[in-house]
């Protein structure tokens, strides 16, 4: 993928750059294969989504592009070097997902302790200020609600100053108005020029603030490119009615059909051919009463590109 | 080694108040304890007390060094030695910070206990002495400081806490650490010379009589810590997985 001509910001493709990675790991019944062949280039300054459910090797992924998981083949570059090297030049910031902050120190003490680890961190103050942490840096770190501590964990990625922030699933724990502030943050930080990659399940997340969408299902990526080129992968319509009484694998078996979801009587079945699908709805089941037909969100595209039924390749 | 990490690890560990109750409270009470008890007469060669007084010390240091463990484990399940894996610094100086400040924590321990002994208890020494029995208790606490490093990288904080326990007590026990070992069975006594405990308590106790452990004890210990740093170093290695 190249810049468009006239394009004002030219941003270097392939900067961050994940080539053909596979990871499986031990399972209970044999390998799993957690990631399959993953390939992502990331140009600077991009603030890139990586979306899917779980199980889809977001998290897997987001491990070996920081090095902390070596892949069973394939190769990682950040800005033109490995990523423990990049790691060790304190170009790389991340929130992981699983992740709790440490006990007995306050906000500013934490914080001040992750500035000196690298070489060019931002002042503690400003990023105290910037990720909103200012009012509570004299607490200790066991005393803060859930909202403070991903906002703490923020200013531990960003004190760094790091020219590619990484996130995983960042936003879990906040509610609505935690994620906005959130997102302004990061957005702020964007601003600077930085490369952000974050993974998420949260589809409207990755809509609002994402310049480009990484969907990966399965341990693959399944589409790659702004949110209304996903749509138009799928090109996906639903069908909504009101159907009591029909097993879902009948209505799944349906030619058009990719998935079917249930709520009480209503059905959605999201569709890779409406048309068809709605033809042999109504031949079949006579009984199917509201019948409505919607244009595809980000949600259909989500869930006609990892169910399990499709086709992955994209 | 990073002076603001170290400086903040150590002051984080002396906060913490498990710290204070295993690590100051009950050395300093059991030296209490045994000395209202015990404390009269005289224990190789040299004043019960100031016996009793290095034992103590050396206990309340073997639980700071054996504690980090325990922190250890604590921040790998929170996923912080992952957050640390992204910082620039190496794993080893992450290693070396923890072992320094098991000894920096330590330090107050056998501070602690001196001092009672010292004010409360009466016990007179030269004031090498007293040095020469602290530095050794601090060099003779590096196999339990890697056996502490070893254990955090291998277990969880569920199994770590009374499995320190239960190795700390047997290993006090057995190595003589409470008690003189010639009160022990001969074969006891020999098993005991053969475990870092013993020696670790000897090396706080010879300076009081103006000796040391000698190559042997010596050695004792650096084969444990050796050991112990190698599994310790093969742990930390194999340890980049998501809690």
């Amino acid at each position: 993928m190249s810049a468009a001509p006239g394009v004002g910001t030219a941003k270097r493709a392939g900067e961050i750059r994940l080539q053909g990675l596979v990871k499986s790991f031990r399972g209970p019944h044999g390998p799993i294969e957690a990631v399959r062949g993953v390939e992502v280039e990331i140009a600077i300054g991009e603030t890139v989504a990586l979306l899917g459910p779980n199980g889809a090797g977001k998290s897997t992924t987001i491990d070996m592009l920081l090095g902390l998981l070596e892949p069973d083949a394939g190769g990682v570059s950040v800005f033109g070097r490995s990523a423990s090297d990049a790691v060790a030049a304190g170009a790389v910031g991340a929130m992981l997902q699983t992740g709790s902050l440490i006990r007995d120190l306050t906000v500013r003490e934490l914080v001040s302790m992750m500035a000196a680890l690298y070489p060019e961190p931002l002042a503690v103050e400003q990023v105290l200020e910037l990720t909103g942490t200012s009012e509570f840096a004299s607490q200790r770190t066991q005393k803060l609600s859930g909202g403070q501590t991903q906002r703490v964990r923020a200013a531990v990625a960003l004190v760094s100053n790091p020219e590619l922030l990484v996130l995983d699933e960042p936003t879990v724990a906040l509610d609505v108005e935690g994620r906005n502030a959130f997102w302004r943050v990061m957005r702020e930080f964007a601003a600077r020029g930085k490369t952000i990659l974050f993974a998420t399940h949260y589809l409207e997340e990755a809509d609002e603030y994402a310049d480009r969408i990484v969907l990966m299902a399965q341990g693959r990526v399944v589409a790659d490119g702004p949110a209304t080129a996903i749509k138009a992968v799928v090109g996906g319509r639903s069908i909504r009615t009101t159907l009591p009484g029909v097993e879902d694998a009948v209505l799944a078996a349906l030619p058009g059909v990719n998935a079917v979801e249930r709520h009480g009587d209503s059905v959605r079945l999201t569709c890779t051919d409406s048309d068809r699908a709605l033809r042999a709805l109504l031949a079949a089941q006579p009984d199917a009463r509201d019948v409505e037909v919607g244009g595809a969100d980000l949600e259909d595209a989500f869930v006609a590109l990892t169910s399990p039924a499709t086709g992955v390749s994209a | 080694m990073n002076a603001t990490y170290l400086r903040t690890e150590v002051r984080r560990t002396l906060r913490a108040p498990r710290y204070f109750i295993f690590v100051i409270g009950m050395p300093v009470g059991l030296f209490l304890l045994f000395s209202s008890l015990y404390g009269s007469g005289t224990q190789d060669g040299v004043g019960a007390k100031a016996w009793l007084m290095v034992s103590m010390s050396v206990f309340g240091a073997m639980g700071a060094a054996v504690s980090i463990g325990g922190r250890i484990a604590g921040e790998r399940q929170a996923g912080w030695t992952r957050q640390l894996r992204l910082t620039p610094m190496p794993g080893r100086m992450y290693v070396a910070s923890k072992a320094v400040t098991a000894l920096a924590v330590a330090v107050p321990a056998l501070v602690l206990v001196y001092a009672v002994g010292a004010v409360v208890e009466g016990v007179r020494l030269p004031a090498a002495r007293w040095a020469e029995a602290a530095g050794w208790s601090l060099l003779a606490l590096a196999p339990f400081v890697a056996m502490g490093i070893w254990l955090g990288h291998r277990l969880t904080v569920d199994v770590l806490g009374p499995l320190s326990g239960a190795l700390f007590t047997a290993l006090g026990i057995l190595g003589g650490v409470w008690f003189p070992i010639s009160q022990l069975p001969s074969a006891m006594q020999e098993l005991a010379k053969s475990l870092p405990s013993y020696w670790l308590a000897q090396a706080g106790r010879e300076p009081l009589a103006g000796s040391w452990i000698g190559w042997h004890g010596v050695a004792v210990l650096a084969v444990w810590t050796a050991v112990f740093a190698i599994l310790g170093a093969r742990a930390y290695q194999r340890d980049t997985a998501r809690a």
